[in-house]
């Protein structure tokens, strides 16, 4: 499983080398759009940790965790990512800062912060796909698409707490 | 919707912070955060356009094409005849695109299905099973995941790819068949 990155990493280099891509100026192409992305998610990123710390800090959240911590619990969730189980619908700049929060307290490596990895990995920002898609395609009325969405990411959820 | 979110969360935390006589707790809290969200966009960034960089080589070499290629007999059974036949390419791109990761491509591609396959202001049940399929996340390699616990300093950032990727195969598989059911009705 260690193996997967690194066979990825040469896979890459492998099919771009046979097809005789230039394998250096398109990487610096790539890794350009990259750091463009993440300097594009700085001003939403400090807004969605500004309010998820403070709701935090206040004492809100654990108030909130508490709350469905049986319930969580009872599925094999542990109740601590809960706030991204919330927001990942949502936001996808509000559910990165969550799961930083979430690394940084519980450490990546421990059974928490890899089930919010794999929660993470496992669906889009079902609200905002779902949105930008019917408004282009002007349609009103999108019947079952949100309802069937969420029961995914819901199955998702559920499966990160069982699979780890 | 974000409005209510972040408007929300930072009002209602002030305000019980500020009744519970925690306010300058509460309000320094927001400024740390504020700092974290700059340094941890820079911790990521690194990752980020590595992977960036690395798909970028991907998609030159025309594993966007070979993929959506690939895809499309199963896309067609699942699909079905609802498809009109000038959407096909758009939506194998979108899906392709997607499982590499490569959400710049894939979302201009994804427009152009969604419009080919509305009809007028209603959503057909392929539109809806193929807005399901990719709000499921299809991608391959969660590769912003990956570079937030390299960042956050996990000795296996890469440990987590097998397990999101049969979560979210099990959660596409719901999502299909969710909608499988609920098409059904009128």
């Amino acid at each position: 499983m260690n193996a997967l990155l690194p066979l990825f990493v040469l896979l890459c280099l492998g099919v771009g080398a046979f097809r005789r891509v230039p394998l250096y100026d398109v990487f610096l192409e790539g890794a350009r759009t990259g750091i463009d992305t993440a300097r594009r998610i700085v001003p939403a990123l400090i807004a969605m940790l500004c309010a998820i710390r403070t709701f935090s800090a206040c004492g809100l959240m654990d108030a909130l965790c508490a709350l469905c911590a049986p319930a969580l619990n009872a599925v094999g969730i542990p109740p601590q990512v809960l706030p991204l189980m919330l927001l990942k619908p949502l936001s996808g700049s509000a559910s990165l800062a969550v799961l930083k929060t979430i690394l940084d307290t519980y450490g990546p490596d421990s059974r928490i912060g890899l089930v919010a990895s794999v929660m993470m990995g496992s669906s889009e920002t079902v609200f905002y796909t779902c949105g930008v898609y019917l408004a282009a395609a002007g349609v009103k009325k999108s019947r079952h698409t949100v309802p069937c969405a969420l029961l995914a990411w819901l199955a998702g959820s559920v499966a990160a707490g069982f699979l780890i | 919707m974000l409005h209510v979110l972040f408007g929300g969360l930072l009002g209602l935390a002030l305000l019980w912070g500020l009744a519970r006589g925690s306010g300058e707790a509460v309000a320094s809290a927001a400024l740390t955060a504020a700092g974290e969200g700059v340094q941890s966009a820079i911790g990521m960034a690194g990752g980020f356009a590595l992977f960036c960089g690395l798909m970028e080589i991907l998609k030159r070499a025309g594993a966007i094409d070979g993929l959506a290629r690939r895809i499309r007999p199963l896309l067609v059974l699942l699909l079905g005849r609802d498809v009109p036949e000038d959407a096909w390419p758009y939506v194998t791109m979108n899906l392709a695109a997607n499982m590499l990761g490569l959400g710049n491509a894939a979302t201009p591609m994804g427009i152009e299905a969604a419009r080919r396959m509305a009809h007028g202001e209603t959503a057909t049940n392929a539109l809806c099973l193929f807005l399901v399929i990719n709000s499921s996340s299809v991608q391959v390699l969660p590769t912003s995941v990956i570079a937030l616990r390299a960042a956050a300093g996990s000795g296996q950032p890469g440990a987590i790819v097998l397990p999101a990727l049969l979560a979210t195969g099990l959660s596409t598989a719901v999502g299909i068949l969710a909608c499988k059911i609920a098409q059904r009705r009128p």
